[in-house]
């Protein structure tokens, strides 16, 4: 029995490690090596990488548009990220509070994450954002803030929030659901107990929700760090040409730095800067996520 | 189970308290149909009347040759062939790799069995752009660049990790009854996991696969580096593609009608299977 | 449930061998006759593998196709073409690195010599000799001089490694109709005369220019070009600091043309192409662009569109004038490790020259490379215009060499042209 379990072990874990060997494993070794070295293209053989330190590092940060893609990312990430978990908090509250059509409006406001970004962006940009007959605009004309109305959504002072907001628009949904499933799985009674003492909404919120969602807070977070990091379409979307310092962020500075610019002067690439780029957004996750596990460290109503 | 017993007594001072929450709920949803409808609408429209604002009056009637023109020349079709295909042969491939491992990590005490889970999970945390690099550089020596069996590979590779993580806290909820049974009728574990414990997971399996297929379907970096040519393009890509060179022509009702044709198949699929969407979105998530 | 999932398998079975079936053909085009020596006479049943920068839908990616048919059948050499659009910059150097094997590609003049220079077969030879479509002379003497003197001095070593097709001409492009109205008689060649026209076009009751994020470098280079002249602009460049004191007097001109609403108020919210459909719809007068902007737009105007042509005016005395402006074209480049070098040459000439270079010009509404060519009604000022070119400003006068000058313009413009910033902001801003 022992033997042929422990066959049966290796024969059932080889496939799923070999595969996460081959693309986890070899290539972020690979990619933190890479980061310390001169590397000009991304093919180039090992033999021709030169040994930088943290040179690599150091020209990233005295780089502009790497620092605005920081910039950015670290907004994205802070402000977005409180936006979006309290929005789809708040819808998860709504949908749970015992709403008729809860689940007609949980698919509706899921749906945006099943379209495809290229699609979303386009139209956000194409209709939304529009300044002559654009759908915000039209409704700040109608509700008569016509100076508001006249704002240049795409315009350098505002294409960041615009974008920010666009991309928000498709997570809400997202993390809505996580709420909704962290919600659903505390036990009625509580509800039933508090409201018999003669709690309110908000305190039955503040009281049993929220302490009891610490679990599921953490997942969230951890899930929008994540999602925030490989930033990139939205990038493009808004800025199709080439890269602006209000749009950039690591991954689409990255892309031109690994791949070839955008533009048609001769620039040398450098993908040992690309890689440092990559090892400074898994530092980032890594701090996030130990951030994270501290919060609910001695929680022991973990959900 | 919480709500149906409130859902059951239609209570209309509750119903009012619950007004707000109606009404915030009700704008958001408003504004998501507006926003597809939208892109629907442009869809039977011409470039000028999108850009004039001109969409609502349809001047020039409606415009489905935009459709026919976004499946033939805009190569639409070929596109979405070569999506079905990844999304297809990834899916079930990610299984057969995954639920045996899950299985083991989750039935098994073995050294190691801690670890491995740990490293599956962490994979869950690396950026893309941490991988690109060495794997572009590992298989562009293999002259293997630019083809769809490698995009296939990929993705099966990258949806591993997540698709472990997930079964195994699957099948970590299922009864050991069923394995004690089938050893005393001399049934060997291997054939067991197979023969019982894999159709007894399949909501499991069947959840995982929905997430997996949404992810890949709408998938873009990894197959705008891998496998960027016309025609091993997926529809992500093959959209992106459409969009520039609509800059270059200038056919935006044609792009427009292209997003329609890409999206549809997850919409309807969307449709018919939200709820399980949604439960796979908060099974795999709740547990990270 | 079970059921289901069997049908799908079933179905994955079917599509995966469906798939071993094409995949493979899609993989293994290349590898052919490998002992061939570039120095062979080009051989009939090879297959040149292309990279190309068109998309397909485009009308020069539609023409190349159906040239590569007819190149077929009249030589028997399969073109194998793979479209790559304009994600050629960022897909063609890692595969020619990673030693894929392609033959021909191409992109815009400064890209594929600067950039790609390394990667390019020398074909001075190849272009002296003579083909059946060059009337018994070499192939550098019946395609336009002007283009391929400018190949050559940017080729590496100076020698010519790639041959120019598309060419095109960066500069003033306007609404001939929209002039009328307004009773503009002459285009303007100064500064003064530039204000003028505006200020007519405005009582007509249209809006005189307009820009977007994409061209918005090209503005900046060019009008400082003709502030402070191309060598200037470029040394800025070059030094990464944008300090001269002209970079005031732009915007203090700029400023003007946002006070007195002569650009149009979309433009700093513009994204690429929104600032060209303005153009298309017949409210905007005049964009800086290049002599393909009939094409790209020819969807969205109207059919008569009455485009018309001129130089940006000279600004400054210290400055370029009109005869200063930045032309250029597509280059086909072949690589250097190429095995059908021959081949894919003789391919460039059924390109560049007799019918399918006419042909390609017509559906592109381009510019045809041969020499006695007339260019399409659209462009005909254009070509006085680069006749009279005695300085070649390179693209965006150098402004888009540096990703982080791009964005600080881009950035900056936009705020100009919405008042959001003022001369000495704006010229405090750039010196960042």
């Amino acid at each position: 029995m022992k033997t042929k379990n422990k066959s049966m072990i290796v024969i059932f874990l080889a496939p799923a490690i070999f595969l996460y060997t081959v693309v986890f494993l070899y290539p972020t070794i690979r990619t933190v090596i890479m980061s310390f070295f001169k590397v000009e293209g991304v093919t180039d053989a090992v033999s021709g990488w030169k040994f930088n330190g943290m040179g690599n590092f150091r020209t990233l940060f005295h780089t502009p548009l790497f620092m605005s893609a920081m910039q950015n990312i670290s907004l994205i990430w802070l402000v977005g990220g409180v936006g979006v978990m309290l929005v789809s908090l708040l819808f998860g509250v709504i949908l749970t509070s015992g709403v008729h059509g809860k689940s007609f409006f949980r698919s509706v406001i899921y749906l945006p994450n099943v379209i495809s970004a290229v699609a979303m962006g386009t139209m956000w940009i194409n209709y939304v954002y529009n300044p002559n007959f654009g759908l915000l605009s039209s409704i700040l004309k109608t509700l008569g803030f016509s100076e508001a109305a006249a704002t240049q959504w795409t315009g350098p002072e505002m294409v960041f929030w615009s974008m920010l907001v666009a991309y928000c628009f498709g997570m809400v949904g997202y993390h809505m659901l996580i709420w909704m499933s962290g919600i659903e799985r505390i036990p009625v009674d509580f509800y039933e107990a508090a409201t018999i003492e003669g709690a309110n909404v908000f305190q039955r919120f503040s009281k049993i929700t929220l302490p009891l969602l610490k679990g599921v807070c953490r997942t969230n977070i951890v899930l929008w760090t994540v999602s925030t990091m490989a930033f990139f379409v939205w990038s493009q979307l808004f800025s199709p040409v080439n890269l602006s310092a209000s749009t950039v962020t690591p991954m689409s500075y990255m892309y031109e730095l690994v791949f070839g610019a955008s533009n048609s002067a001769i620039t040398v690439r450098d993908s040992g800067a690309g890689a440092a780029i990559g090892v400074i957004l898994t530092i980032v996750v890594v701090i996030v996520f130990l951030f994270t596990q501290l919060i609910v460290r001695h929680d022991d109503v973990e959900l | 189970m919480a709500n149906k017993k409130i859902r059951q007594k239609t209570n209309w001072k509750k119903e009012l308290a619950l007004a707000p929450g109606y009404l915030i709920v009700g704008i958001w949803v408003v504004f998501t149909f507006v926003l597809i409808g939208w892109i629907v609408l442009a869809s039977f429209s011409t470039t000028r009347e999108i850009f004039d604002g001109n969409l609502f009056k349809f001047a020039t009637g409606l415009h489905p040759e935009n459709y026919v023109k976004a499946w033939k020349t805009h190569k639409v079709s070929s596109y979405f062939m070569n999506s079905l295909v990844y999304t297809l042969i990834s899916c079930t491939v990610v299984i057969i790799v995954a639920a045996p491992a899950a299985y083991v990590l989750s039935r098994f005490k073995f050294r190691g069995n801690g670890f491995l889970q740990n490293l599956f999970a962490t994979a869950l945390g690396i950026p893309a752009i941490m991988i690109i690099m060495p794997l572009f550089a590992l298989f562009s020596q293999m002259h293997v660049t630019q083809s769809r069996g490698l995009l296939i590979f990929l993705y099966i590779a990258i949806n591993v990790p997540f698709t472990v993580f997930f079964l195994n806290t699957f099948f970590h909820n299922l009864s050991v009854t069923f394995e004690e049974a089938a050893a005393i009728d001399g049934c060997s574990p291997m054939k067991t996991f197979w023969m019982i414990m894999l159709p007894l997971a399949q909501p499991g399996i069947i959840t995982v696969t929905i997430f997996n297929f949404i992810t890949i379907w709408n998938e873009y970096f990894i197959s705008l580096i891998f496998a960027n040519t016309a025609k091993t393009r997926p529809v992500a890509v093959g959209l992106y593609s459409m969009i520039q060179s609509m800059r270059y022509t200038g056919d935006w009702g044609g792009m427009f009608a292209a997003v329609v044709i890409v999206f549809l198949p997850t919409f309807i699929l969307y449709i018919f299977l939200s709820e399980k969407i949604i439960a796979s979105v908060t099974g795999g998530a709740i547990k990270g | 449930m079970k059921k289901k999932l069997c049908s799908l398998m079933a179905i994955v079975l079917i599509c995966a061998m469906a798939l071993g079936g094409c995949g493979g053909a899609a993989q293994s085009s290349a590898p052919a006759a490998s002992g061939e020596a570039s120095t062979g006479d080009a051989k009939s049943d090879v297959t040149v593998t292309y990279y190309s920068m068109w998309n397909e839908t485009e009308p020069q990616g539609q023409t190349i196709a159906e040239a590569a048919e007819a190149f077929k059948e009249k030589t028997g050499i399969t073109v194998d073409i793979n479209w790559q659009g304009r994600d050629i910059r960022k897909t063609l150097q890692p595969a020619l690195d990673a030693g894929q094997e392609i033959d021909l590609f191409d992109e815009d003049v400064e890209r594929v010599n600067g950039t790609w220079g390394k990667y390019l077969l020398n074909v001075e030879d190849l272009a002296a000799k003579s083909y059946d479509t060059t009337d018994g002379k070499p192939l550098t003497d019946v395609i336009n001089k002007k283009l391929v003197d400018l190949a050559r001095s940017l080729g590496p070593d100076g020698k010519l490694s790639t041959i120019p097709y598309q060419p095109s001409t960066f500069l003033v492009m306007y609404n001939k109709d929209i002039f009328k109205t307004a009773g503009i008689t002459a285009v303007p060649k100064t500064w003064e005369e530039w204000l003028d026209a505006c200020a007519k076009i405005k009582a007509a009751g249209k809006t005189p220019i307009t820009v977007d994020d994409a061209y918005m470098a090209s503005l900046f280079g060019y009008h400082m070009g003709r502030l402070i002249g191309k060598d200037k602009t470029l040394a800025m460049v070059e030094n990464k600091k944008i300090d001269d004191p002209a970079v005031q007097t732009f915007g203090e001109q700029w400023k003007e043309m946002y006070d007195k609403g002569y650009i149009s108020k979309n433009a700093a919210g513009n994204i690429y192409p929104a600032g060209q459909q303005e153009v298309a719809s017949g409210n905007v007068a005049m964009y800086l662009n290049g002599t393909w902007l009939p094409n790209e737009i020819k969807n969205s105007a109207p059919a008569d569109f009455n485009w018309g042509t001129f130089a940006y005016p000279a600004v400054g005395k210290d400055g370029d004038g009109p005869e200063a402006n930045q032309y250029g074209a597509q280059c086909f480049g072949i690589n250097k490790d190429s095995k059908h070098a021959e081949e894919a040459f003789k391919f460039i000439v059924f390109m560049t020259t007799g019918e399918w270079d006419t042909k390609l010009a017509q559906n592109s509404i381009g510019v045809p490379m041969a020499n006695d060519a007339t260019w399409p009604t659209q462009l005909a000022d254009a070509k006085a215009v680069l006749d009279a070119t005695t300085t070649r400003y390179p693209w965006a006068v150098g402004m888009e060499n540096d990703a982080d000058i791009n964005a600080k313009i881009k950035t900056n413009f936009a705020l100009l042209v919405s008042g959001k910033l003022d001369a000495k902001g704006f010229a405090d801003a750039m010196k960042k």
